[in-house]
């Protein structure tokens, strides 16, 4: 698909960004995400292929905002629900549990 | 509540999934933690810097690396995830080769690791490939023009590393101080290895 | 399947390759000069826009490979040759590029043809 991701030969980005002694995780919740795709992949069997186009369909203006690993995130969001292992309500009720912290 | 809660702290949106997955019997939060584990401690440019140091002292080595990537990368026991199919590019005074995936964010994981964060921006996957020699000179880098550039878009399931030169005035240095020398920006083809 | 501790090495160690071993006939082969077709799907591709309707030179055939465009749709593997395939720089951008500096992609069967 013709979407945002598909970004070679784009100007106006802006100037590439380094950081020194990088960390492999910037957050604890990077490393989480990192392990749910191997996780995820062998129960539910999707394709990285499928994972990609997930993150393909994200909106242009979110897919510049967010960080890779939310791209991550949403891809999982998405293919599990489509697959029926979470859906979109009960995950959206324990993020609100979570923000009460209920659990 | 939009379905993906992008407001939300991300690290929430993550324990929603893992808690409810591991509930359901889906997931082993351990082998969770075995991969962050596996990533941040044993998977890294360290791998690739012995590929490419191996490379330096053993012409042998070198001839398998170049002709088969994936088998001689796997001599020194790294293979896997992200780095089924790999393909070894080396530098020359002929040619500098570049690595990029414009579509998402490919990258030989076994021996590179996970890849930095400029290497999945925007920017970088923009412009390498139209104005290589401006992204490169950013990183310091300056190819004669006599040189060719060459640019790697990833956009299959073939992964690259490239093999820097070997810097002169290394001929007393042993494969592990070599190896000590060549960085990950290098076998990215975005650095240049350099003298002790 | 439960990814369980214990697996995780071996999984990580042998990974997953998109790599199958069907016999699917190459519909090039290196040197051959090949037009990149102007697809547009509003579903999945691996070809990125800048490619379409370049020239390019075919310089290697990788072999047979899951082709992802079917694949991310569960419309099938119809496995077929990826290759790389060269680009010079004045080709993609103009005459403003470097004269030598060129690009090499990674390109299916199905994105391209004879030209």
């Amino acid at each position: 698909m013709n979407g945002i991701h598909d970004l070679g030969g784009m100007h106006g980005l802006g100037p590439i960004d380094r950081e020194e002694n990088e960390p492999v995780f910037h957050e604890p919740w990077e490393g989480r995400a990192f392990g749910l795709f191997a996780a995820t992949v062998v129960f539910a069997g999707y394709s990285v292929d499928e994972l990609r186009h997930e993150i393909e369909k994200m909106g242009h203006a979110e897919y510049l905002q967010h960080s890779y690993y939310e791209h991550w995130l949403v891809a999982f969001e998405e293919v599990l629900n489509k697959r029926g292992f979470v859906t979109h309500e009960e995950r959206l009720a324990r993020i609100a549990e979570l923000e009460k912290g209920v659990h | 509540m939009a379905t993906h809660p992008k407001e939300t702290d991300p690290a929430i949106r993550v324990k929603a999934l893992e808690s409810l997955l591991t509930e359901k019997g889906l997931i082993d939060p351990k082998a969770l933690d075995a991969l962050v584990d596996t990533f941040e401690h044993k998977v890294g440019p360290r791998n690739g810097a012995k590929v490419v140091a191996k490379a330096w002292v053993d012409p042998a080595y070198r001839q398998r690396l170049l002709s088969d990537g994936t088998a001689a990368i796997k001599e020194l026991g790294y293979s896997g995830l992200q780095g089924e199919d790999m393909v070894v590019l080396e530098n020359t005074d002929e040619v500098h080769n570049v690595v990029v995936c414009t579509l998402c964010s490919c990258y030989p994981w076994p021996t590179l690791g996970l890849p930095p964060v400029w290497y999945k921006s925007a920017p970088y996957r923009a412009r390498v490939v139209a104005d290589p020699r401006g992204v490169l000179a950013e990183f310091g880098v300056s190819v004669p023009e006599t040189t060719e550039v060459r640019v790697w878009d990833t956009t299959a399931e073939l992964r690259y590393l490239v093999l820097p030169k070997r810097p002169e005035g290394t001929d007393g240095l042993s494969e592990s101080q070599l190896a000590d020398l060549v960085t990950r920006d290098s076998m990215i083809g975005v650095g240049v290895v350099a003298a002790p | 399947m439960l990814l369980t501790p214990e697996i995780v090495p071996g999984l990580v160690a042998a990974g997953a390759s998109a790599r199958i071993a069907a016999h699917v006939a190459p519909r090039f082969r290196a040197g051959d000069r090949v037009r990149i077709r102007n697809l547009n799907p509003a579903t999945h591709t691996r070809l990125p826009r800048y490619l379409r309707g370049k020239i390019g030179i075919v310089e290697v055939d990788y072999g047979v490979f899951v082709f992802p465009d079917t694949h991310a749709h569960g419309l099938g593997e119809k496995p077929q040759h990826c290759y790389s395939v060269r680009f010079t720089g004045r080709e993609l951008w103009g005459p403003a590029a470097p004269e030598r500096d060129t690009l090499r992609a990674d390109l299916f069967d199905d994105y391209m043809d004879p030209a």
